[in-house]
């Protein structure tokens, strides 16, 4: 990727950021989200971290590999039930990457 | 510009009370104790999150950098974007040279939840200048989220009272720290070999920030269909399979709060 198009990447993630997060604070007296599309957009932010750890995980180097010898898919499970059991974020990243470290040196 | 009155203020408002020079001086020293009070009070709710905050910021000042973003892009990202989520969600995609509308749908969808929390925040701080306003709600991130509805829920409306005090103790010290872990992170990021494949802690973070989201039946069918269909569109151009999976998954979780609802009647 070029140093222009990240820059301007850096600029839109900006935008963002202040859409969402102050957009509310400047205009929220003016607008009212119907209640259907409130309940709508909350499912969003899942189904868009969903969108993004899955094929991440499914693949090496780009190509689909759902295999037992995929390091990744591996820690990413063991990192997702060792946040299911402990709750703790930090926790998670370590050992995910403990985890990952192990299958990548011995598969 | 603000019409908003402080009907339920429960500190004196000097503007009104000036009637004496003396009443008004006491009346913004006793607001600035009560503001002071607030901050002490926040600080202590927020204080155990900071190690957390910061070890994460050192995790996306690495995945910044070995993403292939040079020092100076990835401290202005850190410094200028904070929002952890989003700058994971997009660095694959940079590194993927992936069109720059799919990169700000992306961003806008992941950052999504802070509309929600906004739309909670907002109403506290209506009595505020419009530059204010666009300022607090700029630090209105995961954390604050977590705290500041829990210390004043949405019946305090309109008591403004000790609400920027604690605002501010549970946003300020949380940027500092992401900020500080992301520079350690970013400076780090050399030192450590490609082949540890640092930039994988950030998808165990989106995993762990993820779980919790999936607050029920509906929300776990979302993602479970909005994964299921990023992994089958994979090959789509401009990793539009992204877009796609949320827009079916979003639809996926409705029509299984429609289910589940007739399922109770």
């Amino acid at each position: 990727m070029n140093a222009f198009d990240v820059w301007v990447s850096i600029v839109l993630l900006v935008v963002s950021t202040l859409i969402t997060r102050s957009g509310f604070f400047l205009f929220g007296h003016a607008v009212k989200l119907p209640p259907k599309l409130q309940h709508a957009l909350g499912y969003a932010p899942a189904a868009a971290m969903a969108a993004i750890i899955l094929p991440d995980l499914v693949t090496t180097g780009g190509a689909i590999d759902i295999n037992w010898t995929n390091p990744k898919l591996l820690a990413g499970i063991g990192g997702g039930v060792f946040f299911l059991i402990t709750r703790h974020l930090l926790g998670t990243i370590v050992a995910g990457m403990a985890l990952f470290t192990v299958l990548r040196l011995a598969l | 510009m603000n019409k908003e009155t402080d009907a339920g203020d429960s500190r004196p408002d000097p503007a009104v009370n000036g009637a004496s020079a003396d009443v008004a001086a006491t009346a913004a020293i006793a607001a600035r104790r009560i503001e002071k009070e607030a901050f002490q009070e926040g600080w202590r709710a927020s204080a155990s999150t900071i190690p957390a905050v910061a070890a994460w910021g050192v995790v996306s000042g690495m995945a910044m950098v070995k993403s292939g973003m040079t020092l100076w892009q990835s401290l202005a990202m850190t410094l200028t974007v904070y929002a952890g989520s989003a700058q994971f969600a997009v660095l694959p995609l940079l590194a993927a040279h992936t069109p720059l509308i799919v990169i700000f749908l992306t961003a806008m969808i992941v950052n999504l939840r802070f509309v929600i929390f906004s739309a909670a925040v907002a109403p506290h701080f209506a009595h505020l200048p419009w530059y204010r306003r666009v300022w607090y709600g700029y630090f209105n991130g995961d954390i604050s989220m977590g705290f500041f509805p829990r210390r004043f829920p949405a019946h305090t409306v309109h008591q403004p009272a000790g609400k920027i005090g604690f605002f501010e103790a549970i946003c300020y010290p949380g940027w500092f720290a992401w900020q500080i872990g992301a520079i350690v992170g970013i400076l780090l990021a050399s030192q450590i070999p490609e082949s540890w494949n640092i930039g994988f802690a950030g998808t165990l973070a989106l995993i762990a920030i993820t779980i919790p989201m999936i607050i029920n039946g509906a929300a776990l069918a979302g993602v479970v269909v909005s994964g299921a269909v990023a992994v089958a569109a994979i090959s789509l151009p401009y990793r539009l399979g992204l877009l796609l999976a949320v827009v079916i998954g979003m639809a996926a979780a409705m029509m299984a709060d429609k289910f589940i609802d007739k399922e109770k009647e």
